[in-house]
């Protein structure tokens, strides 16, 4: 048994792992990363790469305003991130599309763009509704589906690489003294009153601090420390064709064309539990729309396809909670951790390291559920 | 890079890079471009590098090339047909 | 073909799905075509391509549904298959789909692939493409020829070659410590005079006999050119010199081709003798998936004979579990083949050993050179990845864009699994393959889609 300490474990070496410990180890904290054995169905490396606000936070004003104050940490994040480590993130702030086929889904998007930018108190809900005609002006290389009938538009969003984000925090965090462990699944946390002591079959870690940020194992890990964290998967299907010219210059929600001119479409929402196939009807089905919206596609090849569990809480909006029982051991649960990575790299990190807590943070706590149900 | 070991059967005419080329029916579009000039058919879609026909049976994928206006086809599973564009792929411009 | 020939022999309706433009597969590829018009040329291929011939007759007039230039590009758990034309203009051929109850899989090796610096250069294949340019069409190479790496097929093509006047001007043997000369005068009588063996030896005697520049011992290979390939450098025993070339011919043996397989979530375990990836059969072919069984090659790697047979005692099984036959029908109509199969077999284990890829030539020792050509990913970057932590190839993957590329990982899976188990130090078994999703080959959105 390998025994080690530090200032603070992570559990969890997905997007929100590593962007709590690359932004921690800037800091200056002495922090261990451990990462679980299997990293083949993790939404951190099967997502879509969009930094995006858009839609995001309906019902929570307070995510709302997270959701923005992230976006608008990217730029210099992404910046800092690529300086350090040399490697290019691809992160582009273009604006957003959601595009519509047909009058019943525009009139749907209009309804709720409306109710968002109502529900947003500082008025800061900066999404319009485009017309055909000015999305195929915004779109002048690629020809509109006859179908498609506008578009809401947001220009804080943007997209990046996602694994080469993920990459990149992780190297960062390893040259700036960060301990990465991989291959290590937690078997028991022991909790006293001024640390915790983390087994794996191989290491024993102890910490002052523990975080745990391990996507869908976070409700296992968290109940060891006494939180009660609820989260299940949801299956979601993408597809990758062969490169073309570039022609498509902004991301939606379901098709983006990669900077390497390859389109990735999406995607699914399927509770299948933990099953990662792909399935015929699903992957047709996107390329159905997709077509439907850009005819052209047609014709570019299908390279690959995957599945991915996306991380959902009962509402699909962040968990930040800190045990009461045990004060230091935090659990961590988003399903948007790329467009977060900015503010979980520093706001959440000062929560965690220097116990700043953040205005109305109660907001992202699980009791809000319970509330729910009493209602 | 290769030549015929034997007179062709019966031919038909492919347009290669814009110039007219006799070819023996029944082959593929790779094994046609292989006899007499440069093997290249493409650049690589990363550095840019010349590639050329690999495996010739369907598994490497170097030998993709632009057939009548669709890029990317499989050269070495391709059979030539009569009157057939073919062109060099360059890697991807903006 | 003789599977199906099997199966249709006890009236089971059978449908054969061919990537290739005619039957006979790669040993016996274009066999009709070229009996027909190259008479000449057939004849000197030798006697094995009678017997291919006479099997391809046989699988013609047996009653299956052939189609050729089919690719399987997805096949669903309930065993529907889609297949696509693997030739026509990818805009205008239409996705079909059948459905099957039983599922044989006979899709055979591939070669494998042998990174080196340089050799994504034009004028550096591997030697089977040479022998389809020869087989499909009749080609030849013009220029200087140096054939580099190790097995019997490299022998076999190289006297080819010498027999159609090509100009070799260097073999340069690769196998483990040269061992080729060396050890097959000192085999068992009973091993010596095995076929195989006596036509191996002839072959290399007949590669002596032709005056050609032949190096044991090689530990480095570079391809050296721009646009084509200009010259071969080779290392041995720490000095370098250099081999003008044309074309550098390369093999390090074959290995299965597991595409479907895995796609289809069948186990797999690691020949450790061959270094390869074989789904896990039992004697009749059966995979651990239901309903789903290999013949061939692209199980454990055995040649046209054994394959033949293979594929007649999957047939069996598969006419059995139909309950068109008994057991113990089917255990009494499979006796001849078992013992053909003993007498090919017994040879198998010593050629597999003595033609064992040496790890030179399987982890690459030079950093620089591309692991995944088609993402143009160095040895060097797979090896930084592994030691920031990551072990598995599909963490590998998405951290470097190995394997991402149009060939989905053929051309590096291996080299892939090689790298990460001996920088682990581990046996691959444990670093595990890619996940293989569909497409098994690519397809059109439009295909996919199902609209014109």
């Amino acid at each position: 048994m390998i025994k080690e300490n530090a200032e603070v474990v992570v559990v969890g070496g997905g997007v929100i792992g590593v962007s709590l410990a690359y932004g921690m180890v800037k800091k200056g904290a002495k922090v261990i990363l451990i990462d679980k054995v299997d990293n083949r169905l993790t939404a951190s490396r099967g997502n879509f790469g969009l930094v995006w606000f858009q839609g995001k936070g309906k019902g929570m004003p307070r995510y709302v305003e997270w959701c923005i104050e992230a976006i608008e940490r990217w730029p210099e994040f992404a910046e800092n991130l690529e300086t350090e480590t040399g490697f290019n993130l691809n992160y582009e702030k273009t604006g957003g599309l959601e595009i519509c086929l047909g009058e019943e889904e525009h009139q749907e998007r209009v309804n709720f763009i409306e109710e968002m930018s109502q529900a947003s108190r500082s008025g800061r809900y900066d999404c319009e509704m485009i017309s055909r005609k000015e999305l195929q002006g915004m779109l002048p290389k690629i020809k509109l589906g006859k179908e498609v009938s506008g578009a809401s538009f947001c220009s804080h969003d943007g997209c990046v690489n996602p694994l080469n984000l993920l990459k990149a925090m992780n190297s960062s965090f390893q040259q700036k003294g960060g301990s990465f462990r991989p291959e290590q699944s937690v078997q028991k946390i022991e909790c006293s009153s001024n640390d915790f002591k983390i087994e794996t079959g191989t290491h024993s870690f102890n910490a002052e601090k523990l975080v745990i940020a391990c996507g869908l194992m976070t409700t296992k890990l968290a109940r060891m420390v006494g939180m009660k964290v609820s989260v299940i998967p949801e299956r979601g299907q993408i597809l990758v064709t062969e490169r073309t010219s570039r022609v498509f210059n902004y991301p939606t929600a379901g098709i983006r064309q990669n900077y390497d001119g390859s389109f990735m479409l999406g995607s699914s929402h399927e509770a299948v539990g933990y099953n990662i196939e792909t399935s015929y009807e699903v992957l047709q089905n996107i390329a159905k729309r997709a077509i439907r919206i850009l005819p052209s596609l047609k014709n570019l090849q299908l390279i690959r396809s995957w599945a991915a569990l996306r991380v959902l809480t009962p509402d699909q909006k962040p968990v930040y909670l800190e045990s009461d029982q045990y004060p230091g051991a935090h659990a961590i649960t988003s399903h948007s951790g790329v467009s977060l990575a900015s503010i979980h790299s520093s706001i959440l990190v000062e929560w965690i390291l220097e116990e700043r807590i953040p205005l109305g943070f109660t907001a992202f706590h699980p009791k809000r559920f319970n509330v729910q149900e009493a209602i | 890079m290769f030549k015929k070991q034997y007179e062709s059967h019966e031919t038909v005419s492919i347009i290669f890079e814009g110039k007219n080329l006799d070819v023996e029916i029944g082959q593929t579009v790779a094994s046609a471009l292989l006899v007499g000039g440069d093997m290249v058919f493409r650049s690589s879609v990363v550095s840019g590098q010349p590639r050329a026909p690999y495996c010739m049976m369907g598994v490497c994928f170097e030998c993709l090339i632009e057939i009548d206006g669709i890029p990317n086809q499989l050269a070495c599973m391709i059979p030539v047909r009569e009157a057939m564009k073919i062109k060099r792929q360059q890697k991807n411009k903006e | 073909m003789a599977a199906a020939i099997t199966a249709r022999a006890h009236g089971l309706s059978v449908l054969v799905l061919d990537e290739q433009p005619s039957a006979g597969g790669q040993i016996f590829r274009n066999i009709e075509s070229l009996e027909a018009t190259r008479n000449s040329e057939f004849s000197k291929l030798g006697q094995e391509y009678e017997f291919g011939s006479s099997l391809v007759r046989r699988f013609k007039k047996c009653g299956a549904d052939y189609f050729t230039d089919r690719s399987v590009w997805q096949i669903d758990n309930n065993l529907q298959i889609h297949h696509v034309s693997a030739s026509a203009s990818k805009s205008n051929s239409v996705i079909s789909h059948c459905q099957a109850k039983r599922l044989l899989i006979a899709v055979g090796a591939m070669e494998r692939p042998m990174p080196l610096p340089g050799w994504t250069i034009p004028g550096v294949m591997p030697c089977t493409a040479v022998d389809v340019l020869y087989k499909s069409s009749g080609l030849i190479p013009d220029g200087e020829v140096v054939l580099a790496g190790s097995g019997p097929l490299l022998l076999l093509i190289g006297c080819r070659l010498l027999d159609v006047g090509v100009h070799v001007s260097a073999f340069l043997d690769t196998s483990m410590n040269g061992a080729l000369l060396k050890a097959l005068p000192l085999l068992p009588n009973a091993l010596r005079s095995h076929k195989y063996l006596t036509r191996g030896l002839s072959l290399l005697w007949k590669i002596r006999k032709a005056g050609i520049p032949f190096y044991s011992g090689i530990q480095n290979i570079e391809a050296l050119g721009a646009s084509k390939l200009e010259k071969v450098r080779i290392g041995k025993s720490g000095k370098f010199f250099d081999v003008t070339a044309d074309l550098l011919l390369l093999h390090n043996g074959v290995v299965p081709n597991v595409q479907i397989t895995r796609n289809l979530g069948c186990e797999h375990r690691w020949y450790d003798v061959q270094r390869y990836w074989e789904p896990i059969v039992d004697d009749w072919g059966n995979t651990s998936v239901d309903h789903v069984s290999i013949a061939g090659d692209c199980g454990r790697v055995a040649g046209a004979a054994i394959s033949e047979v293979s594929g007649h005692l999957a047939a069996l099984e598969t006419v059995y579990q139909l309950g068109v036959i008994s057991k113990v029908e089917r255990d009494n109509l499979s006796q001849p083949h078992r013992i053909e199969l003993a007498r090919q077999k017994h040879v198998r284990p010593f050629l597999d050993k003595l033609f064992q890829p040496s790890k030179t030539w399987l982890v690459p020792e030079n950093d620089k050179t591309l692991a995944c050509r088609c993402e143009e990913v160095k040895v060097s970057e797979i090896r930084e990845t592994v030691r920031m932590g990551i072990k598995d190839p599909d963490s590998l993957k998405s951290m470097t864009r190995c394997g991402m590329g149009y060939c989905q990982a053929r051309m590096c899976g291996l080299t892939v699994s090689e790298i990460i188990a001996e920088e682990k130090k581990v046996s691959p078994e444990e670093i595990g393959y890619f996940r293989v999703r569909s497409p098994i080959r690519p397809i059109t959105l439009g295909q996919l889609a199902e609209i014109d």
